[in-house]
């Protein structure tokens, strides 16, 4: 049996290392990705707590997260084409228009 | 008929609306041009017929004074009751109004012939100025009689600007309203304290119980010396007598009817209203008589110089109001200086109102006939005047009447108002020293008087005959007869019925035969002194300026006033006005401007500084604060994390150190 602990230290990490991918990554498709590290993160938490506390609740969480994931990775690409055809890039920091 | 004396002030006004906007209406506007003249010839004249009725009752049916209310609005604590009220002095002031102002009104017709459309905005402005004049008079509480009178104020501020697009007829108009205005403030200065003091402005209850007045002695010391203060600006008082003589940049007609009927007759009216209130003051009254003998004083001595014809009548007439104050101050100093006696008589009451009355006849002459003579000769410098009698007979004459008349001529109306003031004043000199001198000023006046008048006519009619000139058309010859009988019989009232002073007098009244006073009059050593003074006068005045019809040169016999150095300095000082004009522009220039310099320093430092200070701080900080906007989209994402991390820490680690628990 893997203490609660662990899990919880794993889903911090994978939260941190997700939150330095979208702050330092420039290609939009890569903090895209790590937006899906920081979302699987609290999936992971949603599960551990599930099974420390005999809830199943937690667990179709996890479930519900994977799907709004799926979708907003759909929306998010889709959004990220339109982009590429417009703008020629999906560089962010070439996507500069509100900057003072 | 009292009953329906509501309507004098209700007729003018109605034909100044009817005037005005038929007047304005296009279709309407060419017929008006034409007949505007006559509508408010009907609208005056139908008020004035009514004000003589009214007046005629008032003086013969002998009972006390008749007052007739309607409630306007009700407060919690104050009714504001309008209404009427008719004594022997509103009635007095009723005839002078309406006669004076419906001769105006038809000398009008034939002086503005040329004015073109603008006709219709001088007769409307002349019915309000008439209309609200008999408000005035007619008015039944102190505060009626301050609406009516900034009513007046503003007519005469529309009327003196008439020619609105010269210059100097602008500044004189807005010099008029402000000037009288600072009387004003004083007046309703002096009515707030009347108000605080006694709970009501109506005549009728201040004037009800003399013992109430006697216990507010101080407060109404203050008041009337208030009210006074706006008697003094509407009457062309020293010291606010200036605005006066600028005021002659209206029409002539204009000037007749401010100087004898409206305007500067509501001063004297507000201090003959006022009189119950001042004899309980006699510091007031001392410091009345004070300002009139003053006035007078300096006034004619100023005419004395003056070369525009006008302006010398403008003088004059301000020192003719200053004899009515110095009679109006000497009667209530004398009736305090009674103590109450049951006996007592304000001798000075009747003699001023009685003046009044003479001085509005032949002023309004002597300003019709100026208007008369500006009318035939296009100027206004009495230099370039001379030898008009052959060319306007009647207007010579009619103004040689008034000239006799105001410089105190015996039998002529003039000299018997003079007389009775300056018996007055003498009288109160027997006890206060201060009356003596006052005495001494007037009589010299008198003097003055009789020589800048006959100067006046001697200049203007005397010399080789102007072949130019002719005489003016009837419809303004017949309103200069008709004042220059009255100039002449106006005095003779005197002698009325029971005497003047049975209609028209303060206080306890003896009735008087008239054969006795006529020879108290005439056997007085001051009736003698004065004849002497006007006569005096005269005579001088014809020896310096006296032109024979042969004699083209006008006469340098007064040429040694200005050789030689005193008498020169003298000159020059009364020419420039005795430097009150120039000072109050100096005042106003040094001292009142470095108010307004401290006063824009004020606004540009501290009130500017505040806002564009406040407006520079979120300019600057908006400079700063927006480099966070860096459009990358890390930069916001840490931003965002950054704020949650601090939440945690400010939740979990400082909250709970802290004690606090949520």
């Amino acid at each position: 049996m893997i203490p609660l602990m662990h899990y919880v230290l794993f889903s911090s990490a994978l939260l941190l290392i997700g939150g330095y991918g979208v702050i330092r990554n420039r290609n939009a498709i890569v903090v895209l990705m790590s937006i899906e590290i920081m979302l699987t993160a609290a999936t992971v938490n949603f599960v551990a707590f599930a099974e420390y506390w005999h809830d199943l609740t937690g667990q179709v969480f996890a479930l519900f997260i994977i799907a709004i994931a799926a979708a907003e990775v759909a929306i998010g690409l889709a959004i990220l084409l339109s982009l590429y055809k417009q703008r020629n890039t999906i560089e962010l920091d070439m996507l500069d228009l509100l900057r003072w | 008929m009292l009953e329906q004396a509501w309507l004098i002030p209700v007729l003018p006004i109605a034909a100044f609306l009817l005037i005005m906007v038929c007047g304005r209406f296009e279709p309407l506007r060419s017929r008006f041009v034409a007949s505007g003249g006559w509508l408010a010839l009907i609208g005056v004249g139908a008020s004035s017929v009514l004000s003589l009725l009214v007046a005629w009752e008032v003086f013969t049916g002998g009972h006390g004074p008749y007052e007739k209310t309607w409630t306007w609005f009700e407060g919690a604590t104050f009714a504001f009751e309008g209404g009427i009220y008719l004594d022997g002095l509103s009635a007095l002031l009723l005839v002078v109004v309406s006669i004076v102002s419906f001769l105006v009104v038809m000398f009008s017709m034939g002086y503005m012939a040329d004015e073109g459309e603008r006709r219709i905005r001088y007769y409307a402005e002349i019915c309000l100025f008439v209309g609200v004049m008999h408000g005035l008079v007619i008015a039944n509480s102190f505060l009626l009689l301050f609406i009516f009178w900034e009513l007046v104020g503003l007519c005469s501020y529309l009327l003196i600007g008439f020619w609105y697009e010269k210059p100097s007829a602008a500044s004189a108009a807005k010099k008029a309203f402000l000037v009288t205005r600072v009387g004003d403030v004083f007046l309703l200065f002096g009515l707030v304290i009347l108000f605080n003091t006694f709970g009501t402005l109506r005549y009728s209850e201040l004037f009800a119980d003399p013992a109430v007045l006697a216990e507010h002695a101080t407060e109404l010391k203050w008041a009337t010396l208030c009210l006074f203060g706006g008697a003094i600006g509407k009457s062309a008082q020293f010291p606010l007598h200036f605005w006066l003589p600028d005021a002659m940049e209206g029409p002539s007609t204009v000037s007749a009817l401010i100087h004898a009927a409206t305007m500067v007759k509501a001063g004297v009216f507000l201090v003959a209203r006022a009189y119950p209130l001042i004899v309980h003051s006699p510091d007031t009254a001392l410091y009345i008589a004070i300002t009139g003998g003053f006035t007078a004083f300096i006034a004619a001595s100023m005419a004395l110089v003056m070369y525009d014809i006008k302006r010398v009548l403008a003088y004059s007439t301000i020192s003719q109001l200053g004899y009515m104050f110095l009679a109006l101050g000497a009667g209530a100093w004398a009736f305090a200086h009674a103590g109450g006696d049951a006996y007592a008589e304000a001798h000075g009451y009747t003699a001023g109102m009685f003046h009044l009355l003479n001085h509005a006849f032949f002023k309004a002459l002597l300003f019709l006939g100026a208007g008369a003579i500006i009318h035939a000769v296009h100027t206004q410098d009495m230099r370039e005047m001379g030898g008009l009698r052959k060319a306007m007979p009647l207007t010579s004459t009619t103004m040689g009447l008034a000239v006799l008349s105001i410089a105190g001529v015996p039998f002529f109306s003039g000299f018997w108002s003079k007389d009775e003031i300056l018996a007055t004043v003498r009288h109160n000199g027997e006890v206060e020293p201060i009356f003596a001198l006052l005495w001494m000023m007037a009589l010299a006046t008198a003097a003055m008087t009789a020589f800048y008048m006959t100067r006046l006519w001697m200049m203007t009619f005397t010399g080789p005959p102007n072949e130019k000139a002719h005489e003016a058309p009837a419809v303004m010859t017949v309103p200069l007869c008709i004042l220059g009988a009255l100039a002449v019989i106006s005095g003779f009232t005197i002698f009325l019925g029971e005497g003047f002073a049975s209609y028209v007098h303060y206080g306890h009244h003896t009735l008087q035969n008239d054969w006795a006073l006529l020879d108290h009059i005439l056997t007085a050593s001051g009736t003698h002194l004065s004849i002497a003074a006007a006569l005096g006068g005269i005579a001088l005045a014809s020896l310096l300026y006296y032109r024979s019809p042969t004699q083209a040169e006008r006469p340098e016999r007064a040429r040694f006033i200005l050789d030689n150095q005193p008498t020169a300095w003298l000159h020059h000082f009364l020419t420039e006005r005795l430097y009150i004009s120039r000072f109050f522009d100096w005042f106003g220039l040094r001292c009142w401007d470095v108010g307004a310099a401290a006063c824009n320093r004020f606004d540009l430092v501290v009130i500017d500084g505040a806002v564009n200070g406040i407006a520079n701080g979120a300019i600057r900080s908006g400079e700063r604060l927006r480099r966070l906007h860096t459009g990358f989209t890390g930069h916001y994402a840490s931003y965002s994390l950054g704020g949650l991390g601090a939440l945690v820490i400010l939740l979990r680690v400082v909250l709970p150190l802290t004690g606090w628990s949520p």
